[in-house]
């Protein structure tokens, strides 16, 4: 978490970007007649994408940032296995992506004087658990790619806005063709997010027995991937010698 | 035959080789080797120093033995553990200290940094707080525990890492090149610190590239080259291994390259090294007898200005020369 606190980067993230996104989605969907459902896109959909940013890209290059300073082989050489010590780095960075959350909701409602007046609690408090565990899960399953995989920081770069598509971050995946929407199906983020926003609305489908199924059962398939992931990374590590900055 | 000693690293047959990509269009892989076979066996409580040139094998062997790096064949054991298969075993008894500058969260202070690591190696914080505020006292930081490391010195970063590699109180120590880039006080005070670890009783594999360094500490050093050891012994059986009786050093104005070559090809010399002394050179001849080579010596510089002439005992570095210059 101190190491969140005094990065610039992460600044960025959780307050610029949201807000600047926030604005914009305020901006394009608050016109006179514009219902609710739409706005919540808006309203929750910066603060969305400033969670995400911190925890797959801060999460993921926090992995970057220990090579670059030459700690990557101080860390892997301690007792602790690598990947708890990621899963330490990514629920900080979780815990630190929630203050996104802070600008878009106080733009929303003091600048614009938006309001989701019908959000099931309950339902949005489990969506967005389930939301959380989904992208812990993603982050993990990235990060290890970064300790040996070169490539992996422009891709990561490149699919940061893939995601905010195919995942609806900031407008219904419907709207997507369809070969998109079947790329979306397979992230584990999408049906969550489609979760957060149905219980925004008392406007139906209301799936969310699908929709939490689903997040939770891709999100086991990304943490078994992880897992070999990790296994795999580790031994190719030990044997390249690819842990030190070249 | 039973040993006199369990050793606390015992490494039989090491072998390393490492693969990299020649070319962009048209790819080669390239292999070039590491460790070609080493036999080490270190005593507990013995500080021992491997010495080589860069690309010798000296970090690759470290690496292996801190659980970083596969070897390819051979085994290795730290206090009777193998470092490939019980790496957890392994990373909980050692420590280890990199060179340089690198390795440590330069935006956190010296003491967080101290704090996180404590937690990677799962010690309880009744016992790690004692410790870091003794290590912080004991290496000097008392006082710049929460600055930054970003504005500490070079020589308090390096006693901040030594501290990190002591936290988990390792049995054995690895310590490649510590020193490097130290200025001579910090280097002073650290190798003080390192050999008293040594006499606490910890076992401590050190890397250099000072001889001096080596020849002042190590109760026991091994010379390495190409991946293969090339000399094992005391600092004083390297020393008397050696063909060399003597070291002649001459300080003249300056000496052209014709003379040079004259005095290489002295059959009593084995090697001439020239190195720049304030507005002089300093010709150093390593050669078997001193007295029997000055008048050819005297010969040879006829014309040039001697500033002064000295005759001294080999020391460990004109052992090492000889060495690396001798193995294949």
């Amino acid at each position: 978490m101190r190491l969140r606190v005094v990065s610039p980067f992460a600044v960025l993230a959780w307050l610029f970007f949201p807000a600047i996104f926030t604005v914009v989605g305020l901006y394009v969907l608050s016109g006179p007649g514009t219902a609710t459902p739409q706005l919540a896109y808006a309203i929750l959909g910066g603060g969305l994408l400033g969670y995400w940013d911190i925890a797959y890209l801060d999460g993921g290059m926090s992995i970057q940032n220990e090579r670059w300073s030459g700690t990557l082989e101080q860390i892997f050489a301690v007792p602790t296995p690598l990947w708890v010590i990621i899963l330490g780095k990514v629920c900080g960075s979780l815990l630190w992506g929630l203050l996104s959350f802070l600008p878009t909701i106080a733009i929303a409602y003091l600048g614009f004087h938006a309001l989701l007046p019908h959000v099931d609690a309950a339902r949005f408090t489990i969506s967005f658990a389930i939301l959380s565990l989904s992208f812990l899960a993603v982050a993990v399953m990235l990060t290890p790619l970064f300790t040996l995989w070169r490539w992996a920081l422009p891709m990561l770069n490149g699919f940061e806005m893939g995601f905010y598509i195919l995942c609806g971050f900031m407008f219904p995946v419907t709207l997507l063709p369809t070969w998109a929407q079947g790329a979306g199906a397979l992230l584990a983020p999408t049906w969550a997010i489609r979760a957060i926003y149905a219980s925004t609305t008392n406007q139906g489908p209301h799936d969310f027995g699908i929709w939490w199924g689903a997040t939770v059962g891709l999100t086991v398939i990304y943490v078994i991937g992880a897992l070999f992931l990790y296994r795999l990374i580790e031994r190719r590590a030990r044997i390249s010698g690819g842990l030190a900055l070249a | 035959m039973s040993r006199p000693f369990a050793p606390a690293i015992e490494v039989t047959g090491l072998r390393k080789t490492y693969s990299n990509v020649r070319g962009t269009f048209r790819r080669t892989k390239v292999q070039h080797i590491g460790l070609s076979g080493i036999d080490l066996a270190i005593k507990p409580g013995e500080l021992f120093g491997l010495l080589g040139p860069n690309g010798a094998g000296k970090t690759t062997t470290v690496k292996i033995l801190t659980t970083l790096l596969l070897p390819d064949s051979g085994k290795a054991h730290v206090l009777g553990l193998d470092v490939v298969s019980q790496t957890s075993a392994v990373r909980r008894r050692i420590g280890f200290v990199f060179g340089g500058e690198r390795g440590l969260y330069w935006r956190l202070s010296g003491i967080n940094n101290l704090r996180y690591f404590a937690d990677l190696y799962r010690i309880p914080p009744s016992v790690s707080r004692p410790r870091i505020a003794q290590l912080i006292e004991r290496l000097g930081l008392a006082g710049r525990e929460h600055d930054k490391v970003e504005v500490y010195s070079r020589g308090m970063k390096q006693r901040l890492h030594l501290a990190r590699g002591l936290l988990n109180d390792p049995e054995v120590l690895f310590l490649d090149e510590p020193t490097i880039g130290l200025d001579p006080v910090g280097a002073r005070e650290l190798r003080l610190l390192v050999r008293e670890l040594a006499d606490a009783g910890k076992t401590i594999f050190l890397t250099t590239h000072y001889m001096f360094e080596a020849d002042a500490i190590c109760d026991r050093i091994a010379v390495i080259k190409n991946g293969g050891i090339v000399a094992e012994g005391t600092p004083t059986s390297i020393k008397r291994s050696v063909e060399n009786k003597g070291v002649i050093e001459v300080e003249v104005e300056a000496i052209g390259p014709e003379r040079l070559a004259q005095l290489r090809r002295l059959p009593e010399v084995t090697s001439v090294s020239v190195t720049e002394r304030e507005l002089a050179q300093v010709i150093t001849l390593r050669c078997g007898s001193p007295s029997e080579l000055m008048p050819q010596l005297g010969a040879i510089l006829e014309g040039i200005q001697l500033q002064k002439v000295s005759s001294r005992e080999p020391t460990l570095e004109d052992a090492y020369i000889q060495l690396i210059a001798e193995s294949p």
